[in-house]
């Protein structure tokens, strides 16, 4: 909403921004990310999600009138700016305790010590990469702050990440700033958390745990890359928890997914990286942002058709509110992710099913009476103005969502079979599965090639001699 | 026997870099709504049809000669095609005679 007014105030015409109460830190937070601290929010007491409607009114004619008056009217005081550290400054000195008391006082660190950056580490880290240590990839917001292979470096000495991880680092940071992730939404409301997967020769030259526990924190590869995902977040795009990351619930990060490669390949199922778009055999990260998920135990069957109902039922069960990012405020940007183990994947492969025709499975079974799926929308959740009729007359979404007039017709949650992700990893030799709940155009699926530097072979034999 | 200092001694960097948004100043205010064009935008979210016809009322109880451009002239400002949209809003709002904005919600 902030960004809107920023492009009207830009243009000339006075803004006022309609801000429930809890929001009120986080629009200071963007605006001054957006270089105009003073943009000016008018309150909206409470939240008007909980509020009846003789509520809402009193509250928006005796409270919020006044504010939208008084943003429009009114000449606004010019907002403070801090003046902050350069890029290379050296903020602290001092022992190990006290350089992370300070990080943590100043927000700079998760609440957990941090490897203090120091410029031995930081220059370990460069000489992974054959970037030169100045190069910006990009603007991330909310704070606009540049993405530089020095901050890249900085954060993952910080993370405690291995210098040799610097090439996946880059490819994150890449895919962070890349406009079609949408990392400015990483702050909203129902506190998503990416998911990283990874694909190529490198889970196993860097020893990435891909088989039992493969969500498990306790790898190091998995697990530092993870934390740093969510320190470039906090440090360079600007997510603090109570300012712009306005997550209700939250939770830690996601330790890396490393894909089981050796089971794709034997089952002849392409991975992850091959439908992001990439050749077998490259190494690659995709990201993805979901609102969470769950595991589901012991999916029986010798085929496909006797495992395939019960995954369906989990997809359905954690997809309710996220159908927001099926109809057209979302355009058809909902990517369910399906996590199975090998003897899942090979179970079905064994039957002829590619990772397609399971794909398709998905999105010809998992469906609802088209009277749910509204309701989940209009009377449950965000309360839009839509019906799926409309949406397919105007053109919106495609026909499938209103083929009669049937309520309880049955109808996709997404657009195509191909939205459907699915990765294989975990215990090779259970009948798991895990369903990540998509968080849509909040956090679209994003693929990077991972870049190695031209000796890297090299470098990484001298760090094992 | 004293005892040892094992905390290290550590010059550190900053992990954060440049802001790269310049400081830009917000639009002149309005002397008045009287008369004036109040255009409002939506992300579709959180009740805004509801508070939009609130405000409407509000206002115009105020000042008479407000009229008001609806969110639906705009369509949704928060959908995945965002930046396309905020891209072409200055020019919408010039055809639309807009002289101010209210935009939500933020909840």
């Amino acid at each position: 909403m902030l960004r809107a007014s920023a492009v009207c105030e830009e243009a000339g015409y006075p803004t006022s921004s309609l801000t429930c109460e809890g929001f009120l830190r986080q629009a200071v937070a963007i605006s001054v990310g957006l270089g105009m601290p003073n943009i000016p929010v008018a309150l909206v007491p409470g939240h008007v999600g909980t509020q009846s409607k003789d509520e809402l009114r009193r509250n928006i004619l005796e409270v919020t009138v006044e504010r939208v008056i008084e943003n429009l009217t009114r000449t606004l005081a010019a907002g403070s700016g801090n003046a902050e550290p350069g890029a290379r400054d050296i903020i602290f000195k001092g022992g190990f305790k006290a350089v992370n008391r300070h990080f943590y006082e100043k927000e700079l660190s998760d609440g957990l010590p941090i490897v203090p950056p120091t410029q031995e580490d930081v220059e370990a880290f460069l000489r992974f990469t054959d970037r030169d240590s100045n190069e910006v990839l990009g603007t991330i917001l909310p704070d606009q702050r540049a993405a530089t292979i020095w901050s890249i470096a900085v954060n993952g000495v910080m993370a405690g990440c291995r210098p040799e991880y610097m090439p996946i680092l880059v490819a994150l940071v890449e895919a962070m700033a890349d406009p079609a992730y949408g990392v400015e939404h990483s702050g909203n409301t129902p506190g998503s958390d990416t998911l990283i997967i990874l694909n190529g020769p490198i889970i196993g030259q860097l020893g990435f745990n891909y088989t039992q526990g493969a969500l498990r924190d306790g790898f190091m590869p998995n697990t530092s890359i993870g934390r740093f995902w969510r320190l470039y977040l906090r440090n360079v795009a600007g997510f603090l928890p109570r300012k712009n990351d306005k997550a209700t619930f939250g939770n830690t990060w996601r330790v890396v997914l490393a894909e089981n490669e050796d089971v794709l390949k034997k089952i002849g199922w392409e991975p992850n990286s091959v439908e992001m778009g990439f050749r077998a055999g490259d190494n690659t990260v995709t990201i993805g942002r979901y609102t969470g998920g769950g595991a589901f135990s012991s999916v029986s069957g010798s085929t496909p058709e006797q495992m395939l109902p019960y995954l369906v039922d989990a997809v359905l069960k954690y997809h309710t509110w996220q159908l927001l990012f099926t109809v057209s405020v979302g355009n058809g940007s909902l990517r369910p992710l399906l996590v199975i183990t090998p003897l899942i994947a090979e179970t079905i492969a064994k039957a002829g099913w590619s990772k397609a025709d399971v794909k398709r499975y998905l999105y010809e079974h998992a469906r609802l009476p088209a009277w749910e799926f509204e309701r989940y929308l209009r009377d449950w959740t965000i309360r839009g103005v839509w019906n799926l009729e409309e949406e397919v007359r105007l053109g919106r979404m495609p026909n499938i969502f209103y083929e009669s007039g049937d309520p309880n017709r049955m109808v996709p949650i997404v657009w195509k079979p191909e939205d459907y992700m699915i990765a294989v990893t975990g215990d090779p030799l259970r009948n798991n599965a895990y369903v990540f709940a998509h968080n849509g155009f909040l956090g679209y699926p994003v693929g990077k090639r991972i870049e190695l530097s031209r000796d890297w072979q090299q470098k990484l034999a001298a760090l094992e001699s | 026997m004293p005892a040892v200092n094992n905390d290290g001694y550590y010059e550190v960097f900053w992990p954060r870099s440049p802001r790269q948004a310049d400081r830009k100043p917000v639009a002149k205010r309005l002397d008045t709504l009287e008369g004036k064009t109040v255009a409002q935008l939506w992300d579709f979210l959180f009740r805004g049809d509801e508070v939009f016809a609130l405000l409407e009322e509000g206002l115009r109880a105020r000042y008479p000669g407000v009229r008001f451009v609806s969110w639906r002239d705009f369509g949704n400002t928060h959908s995945r095609d965002e930046r396309e949209v905020l891209a072409r809003l200055p020019q919408r709002l010039k055809e639309l005679g807009v002289d101010a904005v209210i935009c939500g919600m933020a909840c």
